[in-house]
């Protein structure tokens, strides 16, 4: 009976000085299940895996955790002992060197020899085999750079597999996806499955769960709140479990009456800067106003973060077409220019371009505005201190004091760190680019709450998301992308999901 | 005020905060405890005259134009470049003071030594930003790796100071211009500087606390602060006496402590500072924010030419003469200072401070070993040594942190 359980927590608790990451947490895993593991960030999902995959050696935490019948343990160079024993794991982010091959990132550090060289044709065969089991649709030759964030996480599970892994973790695998790219790892998923593999799924996004999972452990604080098979679960319950509090709904509502139109773009053309015979925007047209939030939808590679990157200057070589803000003609050519004339821009990367991780959050906060508070001499650190300050206080930017570092914080307030910094420009037009992205439920409905306070004191905000259902959540109108283009503006009550999936994919227009 | 009753209470607190402020700062202490560590060994093996009032006059003498140069390289290493061309850049820079003294002003200026003086400095500084700033262009606007652009930059002035020089050796030795480098602040002005900069630390503690009180945000333990401001007070006496003991502080040494302190401020509390760290932190995030990337990484090389420029003028002061070979392997000791002060090779960390105590170390290891006549090869090993272990405790601390 046993048998059944491929692996147990038994009262595991894992203590940080200051901080207890988990909490006497016990649950099993079923073999050959498909387990979905979520709670908000710094709930212990990210520390439970750390145990499981040898980060944590077995003594630097109590209690004990069973893979198979008897005790993992273990030890101090464990990472490659837990992939020996089966356990495979597909991190967060990437980790494939993009300029090798697909097969070269599949072996890589266990490449096939043969009298102390590497044996190519059998590494590409076995790549394909491992392709083909699982009905990768990649193939073993060619350069990982070339290919698309979707295929790259194929290659991140084959890298896994190729283990000959009983057990593979999957730690927010679609947080970088688009919705087909989503169904295609779902149906992957399936597959693997059907060949009796185990899989342990970490994620933020409750459909997914609802879609592939049996069964669902809800982390909260270290502790371990409940575990039950999907099907008796509720989305609604999902949710009040995670946050410890009912959450009637996702989307906070909001009464607002939009104003007059401040912000507009006309039939704008843009050439990709790097390779000018690439078009990457081809006849966009749509505006916003003042205290509206317009959803821009589109599907993955249909040149929304192109689009705004543009319009914030930083990107496309604009060869047509007009930007109007407060009816007046600007072309920005820059970052500056475009905050000097009033548009903040959260962009989609935070880590990688939001963020200065290594400095303070006041540092951060002030990057951009340090005009407001410096001549040329000096920067007047009172003044600093105190916008700053204001700003962290009304977006509650959780920490202990705004010298810490920002790398420390969680990906929640990392993003109201950087929201506070483009606020503090005081902007008419604010963009954001995938604002919830990465972070937990309860940080995303403090963050739409803010998006609402915004536009209900006149901000006029462009959001980006590749959360459909959020989209259409928050905003008053939609305008829908398709490969370089607008095609239309819907107000939200025409946006239905179909509607905007079919302007989309460019089947209407 | 209740002091009295506090008191037992502070004094827990005080321990504790303390080994606090240790463990934060462990980085800053291992370098001050390695320099201490070489002072103690030095003068133990030298019996005692490696501290002697001269030789201290000789060794911050001798750290000063690597000093100068390692105080732009740090914000050079901080915006994620790298200047090759700086040792060659005074070497040249050195070269054309003498040249000017030797052949133009000997000429057209004769009985001018005041004139001459500052002529020499105004075109040795302008050469030095001159050349900066044709480096900086070609990094920051046309592209080229500093790595690169510099090497060739050192290649190039190579070849400048062989043409200048025709290989031989310029005298630089005009009265006026002997004083820059060679010359002691009066013992009376000496005392007065040393006050003056004690004053200023008391003041800025005092402020800084206020400050922080003013924004309610958590003061540390008083006698800390204190204890820290006082210790440096005390290094600051014990080296103004010592020095003035034998003939005062030298002017380079006095030079050289404004410039630190000017550039102290300018990367703590002025724009253009906080852009550097910024593009050293996040290059991408830094743009989005609005920060001008190739004006900051251009103004940076111009200011680094400069001061190349003033340790050109320095070396040729203190030296007397402009030689083919002046300047050759400066840039790695000034890169070395850096590195040796915490300075990160990834960018977006390092301190004017702990380059300047970086430069203290090397200078005070090559005098002490030449002191003890240890052969040059054992020289070079040791010093191979001492900065491979130094950034290895380093590592060590800030995993185990």
């Amino acid at each position: 009976m046993d048998n059944d359980i491929i692996l147990e927590f038994k009262n595991v608790t894992k203590k940080f000085p200051g901080v207890v990451a988990l909490n006497d947490v016990s649950f099993k895993i079923r073999r050959g299940e498909i387990h979905g593991i979520c709670g908000e960030n710094g709930a212990g999902k990210s520390t439970l895996m750390k145990i499981l995959s040898g980060v944590y050696p077995h003594d630097t935490y109590e209690g004990s955790v069973i893979f198979n019948g008897e005790e993992l343990r273990l030890g101090d160079s464990a990472i490659k002992e837990a992939g020996n024993k089966g356990i495979a794991i597909v991190y967060q982010e990437l980790t494939l060197v993009p300029t090798m091959s697909v097969g070269e990132n599949v072996f890589l550090g266990r490449e096939p020899l043969e009298r102390g060289a590497i044996n190519w044709n059998k590494l590409y065969a076995d790549t394909r085999e491992i392709l083909t089991r699982y009905q990768l649709d990649v193939s073993p030759q060619v350069t990982v750079k070339n290919l698309g964030v979707g295929k790259m996480q194929m290659v991140e599970i084959a890298k896994a597999l190729s283990e000959k892994a009983s057990i593979l973790i999957l730690d927010e695998p679609t947080s970088a996806l688009s919705e087909t790219e989503i169904d295609k790892l779902m149906d992957i998923l399936g597959i693997l499955k059907n060949n009796g593999i185990t899989c342990i799924y970490i994620t933020h996004k409750l459909d997914e769960l609802f879609r592939v999972t049996d069964h669902v452990t809800v982390l909260r604080d270290g502790k371990e709140i409940v575990t039950e098979e999907t099907k008796a679960l509720t989305q609604e319950k999902l949710v009040s479990y995670m946050v410890g509090r009912e959450m009637k709904e996702r989307f906070p509502k909001s009464n607002r009456t939009p104003g007059d139109i401040v912000f507009k773009v006309e039939n704008l053309h843009a050439l990709d800067p790097n390779e000018t015979s690439r078009k990457v925007l081809s006849g966009i047209n749509f505006d916003v106003r003042k205290g509206e939030i317009l959803g821009i939808a589109g599907l993955m590679g249909a040149g929304r973060t192109e689009l705004v990157m543009t319009l914030f200057g930083e990107y496309g070589q604009i060869v047509n077409g007009k930007i109007i803000l407060n009816g007046k003609e600007i072309m920005p050519a820059n970052a500056r220019q475009a905050i000097d004339a009033g548009l903040s821009l959260v962009p989609e990367d935070r880590k990688g371009m939001g963020l200065v991780l290594i400095q303070s959050i006041l540092k951060n906060i002030s990057l951009p505005n340090l005009d407001q508070f410096a001549g040329f001499f000096r920067i007047d650190a009172d003044a600093e201190l105190k916008a700053s300050m204001e700003q962290s206080k009304s977006l509650t930017i959780k920490a202990p004091t705004l010298q810490v570092a920002v790398e420390t914080l969680s990906g929640g307030n990392q993003q109201k760190v950087v929201i506070s910094k483009w606020l503090l420009s005081k902007p008419v037009v604010l963009i954001m680019d995938d604002p919830t992205r990465g972070i937990d439920v309860g940080a995303k409905y403090e963050i739409y709450k803010l998006m609402n306070d915004l536009a209900k004191n006149g901000v006029a905000i462009i959001m980006i998301s590749s959360d459909l259902e959020e989209v259409l959540g928050m905003s008053d109108r939609v305008m829908v992308m398709c490969s370089g283009r607008s095609t239309t503006t819907l107000s939200v009550a025409e946006a239905t999901v179909e509607r905007v999936m079919s302007l989309a994919t460019g089947m209407s227009s | 005020m209740g002091i009295s009753n506090q008191t037992a209470q502070d004094k827990t607190n005080f321990k504790s905060e303390l080994f606090q402020m240790l463990r934060l700062n462990v980085q800053t202490y291992t370098i001050l405890l390695a320099l201490i560590g070489i002072w103690v060994i030095f003068f133990i093996t030298t019996k005692g005259t490696y501290l002697a009032p001269q030789n201290i006059s000789n060794l911050f003498r001798q750290m000063s134009v690597t000093a100068f140069l390692a105080a732009g390289m740090v914000l050079v290493i901080v915006t994620g470049n790298i200047d090759l061309s700086v040792g060659k850049l005074a070497g040249f820079v050195s070269v054309v003071a003498a040249y000017l003294q030797a052949n133009l002003w000997y000429k057209y200026l004769p009985d001018q030594p005041l004139l001459s003086a500052v002529l020499t400095v105004v075109v040795s500084l302008s050469v030095g930003s001159l050349f900066g700033a044709l480096q900086g262009y070609i990094i920051s606007y046309l592209r080229v790796p500093s790595f690169i652009v510099t090497l060739g930059g050192q290649w190039l002035l190579t070849g400048l100071i062989l043409v200048v020089t025709a290989g031989k050796t310029i005298p630089a030795n005009q009265p006026w211009f002997s004083d820059i480098a060679q010359g002691y602040v009066p013992i009376t002005w000496g005392w007065i500087f040393g006050i003056v900069v004690i004053g200023f630390l008391f003041w800025n503690m005092f402020r800084s606390r206020q400050n922080k009180r003013k924004h309610g945000f958590e003061l540390q333990n008083i006698y800390i602060d204190l204890l820290a401001v006082i210790f440096s007070s005390l290094i600051i006496l014990v080296y103004v006496y010592n020095v003035n003991s034998y003939k005062g502080i030298q002017n380079p040494v006095l030079l050289l402590a404004i410039t630190a302190m000017i550039m102290i401020y300018v990367s703590n509390n002025t724009r253009f500072g906080r852009y550097s760290y910024a593009i050293g932190g996040n290059r991408d995030a830094a743009r989005l924010s609005g920060i001008s990337i190739s004006g900051m990484v251009f103004n940076i090389f111009v200011l680094m030419g400069f001061l190349s420029g003033v340790g050109g003028v320095v070396l040729a002061s203190y030296v007397g003469y402009g030689t083919t070979a002046a300047g050759a392997g400066y840039e790695l000791d000034a890169i070395a200072s850096c590195i040796l002060g915490g300075t990160s090779t990834l960018g977006g960390i390092g301190t004017i401070q702990g380059a300047m105590i970086g430069a203290l170390i090397i200078a005070s290891l090559s005098t002490g070993l030449q002191m003890m006549n240890v052969a040059p090869a054992w020289q070079y090993v040791l010093k191979a040594i001492v900065l491979v272990l130094a950034v290895l405790a380093d590592v060590y601390f800030k995993k185990n942190r």
